[in-house]
């Protein structure tokens, strides 16, 4: 709001007054004019594409690209697939029409495939992308310079080892758990079902997984397996492992009906803020924060630089092209720290919170 | 017993009328066999306590289905009614606390998109697929704009109650669902609008000429399943304690297949609200009856699909069908 100039924005000193009269009035006159004012400091488009605002992650990926964008005094627009790949390329493809190219966008692909099209199109309209989470295994940045960015993802096997080994420690160490998947091909899925693998078999034999259910990261089906896992296995149930916190959500309420809730500890992943809180609760053992504000942020910042000439890109290395960020783990010892320190964006520092070169596991 | 089937003239109406009760029992016993924790007070509890939401969802599906509609705007009204009971308890995002009086307004909210969805329907003569699938996109999105993608956290612990209270040993949810299932057997059995529902649903032009007022009754029957799915999304946001624009996913499947598994037709005029208590049970049972067996995860969906497949096969009347379309 600093940089705002009344007189160039060309609102008038009744408005202005108008404006300072009450402050709703102000809200509404002296936003849309302010961001008119800043687009004019440059001329390139910034976008994040997502699947949908309705969930707390992608609405914090979308803050945080708009918080780069305020930063700069850039254009922003919202992108949002709905889940249907068709609709996510198509208004991809009109944002790149309607600015002539000059788009930067960071796009959480709605399918892996669609990120070698969306990749094509912004390459051939002269535009810069980077894509977060889903791609080909076989497309890699550096093979579409300077176009394509970047790749950014977080890795879920050793975070979901992480929350497992912090589960087991909330019952001693020895006992049975039971688990609750995600949508078993994505991506994330089958990831932290491997770390969760890893840790049991670290455990030597003393944790054993009673049972393994996919819930498809719902909420209701994760609570009705969860009621019938304590029928079926009763107290033998020391811990509950969940692949999103979500799902581990709807468990934790089915724990609760049977008044369990703190009792039997859960773990789930994403850092939704109701796990976040049932960890200072003492109801869940952890989760993983996955900072969507700072790849909202980041996918934006890391190609404006290059569009802006400030680094090259083609002559960066691979561990800079294709990387994954910083999990947070947040346990009854840290939420603490979490919550006095949510994570800043520092949007200067291009590969602060990078952690190292994507693995594929195939 | 009015699980009979109305206007059936076939020769083994009576039998099939008592399918879902059979299939019901039959799963019971099965599961019972493998799991002898099945059938005890507890479980039992737990069943009916996962059966609440479906129930009170299914009450209302169930008039629109007799009338020889549908209704796909179930998961929007659920979001809607969900987030605004949120936002008005004790919360933290806003301000306001109206307590247990936020639970009325939740519901008229549905009645109101229901009343949407009748008028919309009749007035414009759209189709109910089309109708209800767009007042239920249209749900979730306006559940999404409330609350700009984020979850709403309930704090209100009086308002919780309504999910985790519990009166005689027994969850309230499974109370309030109780309740919902006496006033739709009473709507059915006690009132006109219900004669009139199976009415329209057997044959329109017949009812028509009878001087039954068909969009009135539409109209009307439309905006007591959205007062339904209203009380389903207040006890959904009291069940989870929070309230977002995703809360209601996978409703609406669940709900039309505890209709159709219930013996109540998709074509119309042949079933009952005390069908759908059958086919919710049902459903509940077998998907906690597979857990408790140890059904492999994607055999188990491969059973639910067949479920249905054999239930609306049970419960169609051939005989009052000239196509099959």
């Amino acid at each position: 709001m600093s940089k705002f100039d009344w007189q160039k924005s060309g609102v008038s000193r009744r408005a202005l007054l108008k404006g300072v009269a009450g402050l709703g009035a102000a809200g509404a006159l002296g936003l849309p004019f302010a961001r008119q004012a800043r687009a004019e400091e440059t001329t390139w488009t910034l976008a994040n594409s997502m699947r949908s605002l309705a969930n707390p992650y992608h609405a914090a990926f979308a803050k945080g690209g708009e918080e780069f964008a305020k930063s700069i005094g850039a254009k922003y627009e919202q992108l949002v697939t709905e889940g249907n790949s068709q609709k996510g390329m198509s208004d991809i493809r009109a944002l790149l029409q309607r600015t002539g190219g000059k788009l930067i966008l960071n796009v959480d692909p709605n399918d892996s495939p669609d990120a070698r099209v969306i990749v094509e199109v912004v390459q051939k309209a002269g535009g810069y992308v980077v894509t977060q989470w889903n791609k080909p295994d076989d497309l890699h940045p550096w093979d579409h310079n300077p176009s394509y960015v970047a790749h950014m993802s977080f890795d879920g096997v050793p975070a979901a080892k992480t929350i497992a080994e912090a589960l087991f420690k909330s019952f001693g160490g020895e006992g049975g758990i039971v688990a609750i998947g995600g949508i078993l091909s994505n991506v994330p899925a089958i990831e932290r079902k491997l770390g969760l693998d890893q840790a049991i078999e670290a455990s030597g034999g003393k944790v054993k997984l009673l049972d393994f259910q996919p819930a498809d990261w719902n909420e209701q089906k994760a609570f009705e397996i969860m009621q019938a896992w304590i029928t079926r296995f009763g107290d033998e149930i020391k811990g509950v492992f969940a692949a999103n916190d979500g799902m581990g959500v709807g468990a934790l309420e089915a724990l609760r009906q049977n008044g369990l809730a703190g009792k039997v500890q859960v773990v789930g992943l994403d850092g939704i803020e109701a796990a976040v809180a049932a960890v200072e609760a003492g109801e869940f053992a952890g989760t993983v924060a996955w900072d969507p504000m700072w790849t909202g942020g980041m996918g934006l910042a890391i190609p404006y630089a290059v569009a802006t000439g400030k680094i090259d890109i083609a002559k960066e290395p691979k561990e800079h092209r294709e990387f994954y960020g910083t999990a947070i783990i947040v346990t009854k010892d840290t939420v603490a720290g979490y919550r006095a320190n949510p994570g800043k964006v520092d949007f200067n520092d291009l590969w602060g919170k990078a952690t190292g070169q994507i693995q594929y596991r195939s | 017993m009015a699980l009979a089937v109305r206007t059936s003239k076939a020769g083994f109406a009576k039998w099939r009328a008592w399918a879902p009760l059979a299939v019901l029992a039959g799963l019971c016993i099965l599961v019972s066999l493998f799991n002898s924790n099945f059938l005890t007070v507890s479980n039992s509890l737990r069943l009916l306590n996962t059966a609440a939401i479906p129930l009170v969802l299914s009450m209302g599906a169930t008039f629109i289905i007799l009338m020889g509609s549908i209704d796909l705007s179930v998961e929007g009204v659920i979001a809607v009614t969900a987030v605004t009971v949120s936002l008005l308890v004790a919360n933290d995002l806003t301000g306001y606390d109206y307590g247990l009086w936020a639970v009325p307004v939740a519901i008229i909210a549905g009645g109101l998109l229901g009343l949407l969805n009748g008028v919309l329907h009749v007035r414009l003569k759209t189709p109910s697929f089309m109708t209800t699938l767009g007042v239920g996109f249209a749900g979730v999105g306006i559940a999404t704009a409330m609350l700009g993608g984020q979850t709403v956290r309930i704090s209100d612990q009086t308002f919780r109650a309504l999910s985790l209270g519990r009166v005689g040993g027994v969850p309230m949810a499974i109370w309030i669902a109780l309740a919902a299932v006496i006033v739709a057997y009473v709507i059915q059995e006690r009132t006109r609008i219900g004669r009139w529902v199976y009415a329209i649903g057997t044959d329109e032009t017949t009812a028509r000429q009878a001087g039954i007022p068909i969009e009135r009754t539409r109209i009307l029957i439309f905006s007591l399943a959205g007062l339904f799915y209203g009380l389903g999304g207040v006890l959904s946001a009291a069940q989870f304690g929070q309230g977002h624009a995703l809360i209601s996913q996978g409703r609406l499947f669940t709900t039309v297949t505890a209709v159709v598994v219930g013996g109540t037709s998709l074509s119309g005029g042949v079933g009952s609200v005390l069908n759908s208590v059958v086919g919710v049970l049902i459903v509940v049972v077998l998907a906690n009856g597979m857990v408790l067996m140890g059904v492999e995860p994607y055999i188990q969906q491969g059973v639910q699909g067949l479920l249905i497949i054999v239930a609306v096969a049970l419960s169609l009347d051939r005989s009052r069908l000239d196509v099959v379309k």
